[in-house]
């Protein structure tokens, strides 16, 4: 008897637990679906500015511009941006970018580099705070909705040190969004710039001249990249959400069945047991 | 030729032209087709898109216009479609 009352307590505390991993997992598919619209959408200014800066690239111009200076490879001073969401229930999402975000900067110090921490994103913050490590800058404010903005707060003061010497390299850690169930922790090393060198050259006419177009659009190049890293990170957190969410519903599902099953078997059996007593008590009368 | 308008959000237009008008830096150019590959940049104010009667205005800010083989991208780090 008391055993089936506690069954009925479970089966109900299950369900609805299952109700609100079921609502989430719909909130997180419909803003899946904006988010990944939005890293859709910025595509095409992304492949222009790769065009455009590799058809007016020439290795000569590294020593005019400070932006595209080349310090060597192991030495100086690293800032290392790292994205985690800011809210959890999305499954090892941010642990998996918390991991790859340390495991860089342990790999970095252990060359004999200085690191600076960014965190962008309350659980990565959170967790780097926890192990008292130092962070240079913290943004929990940049949520669901990244904006081209967003991105230049936060790469600009960056690429001015980087420019004054200040700085030697600067690398994001994001969630790269290839579909909604492969958002693997990414590494991409935003500066010094990688020029993109895979296309044709063209014979433009040029106005201004080649440099001043360059000075123009090479920020523009940096900040892009940290958009489409901010705006990759969201559309992914969406996406594994809503993965944590169907798990755990399908999870609360084959939970609650089996508690019937149990609850059920318990309720026979005691049905059976009475009609044992009764059967035995009216036998005892007859004498 | 083709004519797209890309900010760093979205292509806010991508269609056919016959005459585009932009705010480069230094001032106004047009564009017809057959031009010549082409960069320039762009300073700030309205880039007009002619196709046959029809008009389409952007507001645009910082950026560049690129032609080549008869498509105009005109990348602006701000854009927007103008009211009509």
């Amino acid at each position: 008897m008391a055993k089936s009352r506690e069954l009925r307590r479970r089966i109900k505390s299950v369900e609805n637990t299952r109700q609100i991993t079921k609502t989430m997992e719909m909130v997180a598919t419909s803003r899946l679906k904006r988010a990944q619209d939005r890293v859709v959408a910025a595509r095409p200014y992304a492949e222009v500015l790769a065009d455009v800066i590799a058809g007016l690239y020439e290795p000569g111009l590294a020593e005019r511009f400070p932006i595209l200076r080349q310090p060597g490879a192991d030495r100086g001073r690293v800032a290392l941006v790292f994205m985690t969401s800011n809210r959890g229930l999305c499954g090892g999402f941010n642990a998996n970018l918390i991991r790859e975000a340390q495991d860089r900067m342990l790999e970095l110090e252990s060359r004999g580099r200085e690191v600076e921490l960014h965190g962008i994103g309350r659980k990565g913050i959170g967790y780097f705070r926890y192990i008292g490590r130092e962070l240079a800058s913290a943004r929990q404010d940049i949520g669901d909705h990244p904006t081209p903005e967003h991105a230049s707060e936060v790469i600009q003061p960056l690429l001015e040190r980087f420019e004054g010497g200040e700085l030697d390299a600067v690398e994001v850690v994001f969630a790269k969004f290839n579909n909604p169930l492969s958002t693997p922790p990414t590494r991409l090393t935003i500066l010094p710039i990688v020029t993109p060198t895979d296309r044709l050259p063209v014979n433009y006419l040029l106005r201004p001249s080649a440099d001043e177009i360059l000075r123009a659009i090479l920020p523009m190049y940096i900040q892009n990249q940290m958009y489409r890293a901010l705006v990759e990170t969201a559309a992914s957190e969406h996406g594994a959400r809503r993965t944590a969410m169907k798990s755990a519903t399908d999870n609360a599902g084959d939970m609650i069945d089996y508690l019937r099953r149990t609850y059920n078997r318990a309720r026979q059996a005691q049905i059976t047991q009475e009609i044992a007593e009764i059967v035995g008590g009216a036998e005892a009368l007859k004498g | 030729m083709r004519i797209t308008v890309i900010s760093p959000e979205r292509a806010i237009y991508d269609g056919d032209a016959t005459a585009v008008r932009a705010p480069a830096y230094d001032g106004l150019v047009g564009i017809l087709p057959g031009h010549a590959p082409f960069v320039t940049l762009l300073g700030e104010g309205v880039l007009t898109v002619e196709n046959g009667g029809e008009r389409h205005e952007f507001q645009v800010r910082q950026g560049f216009l690129q032609v080549v083989e008869g498509v105009v991208r005109v990348v602006a780090e701000h854009a927007e479609k103008s009211k009509a």
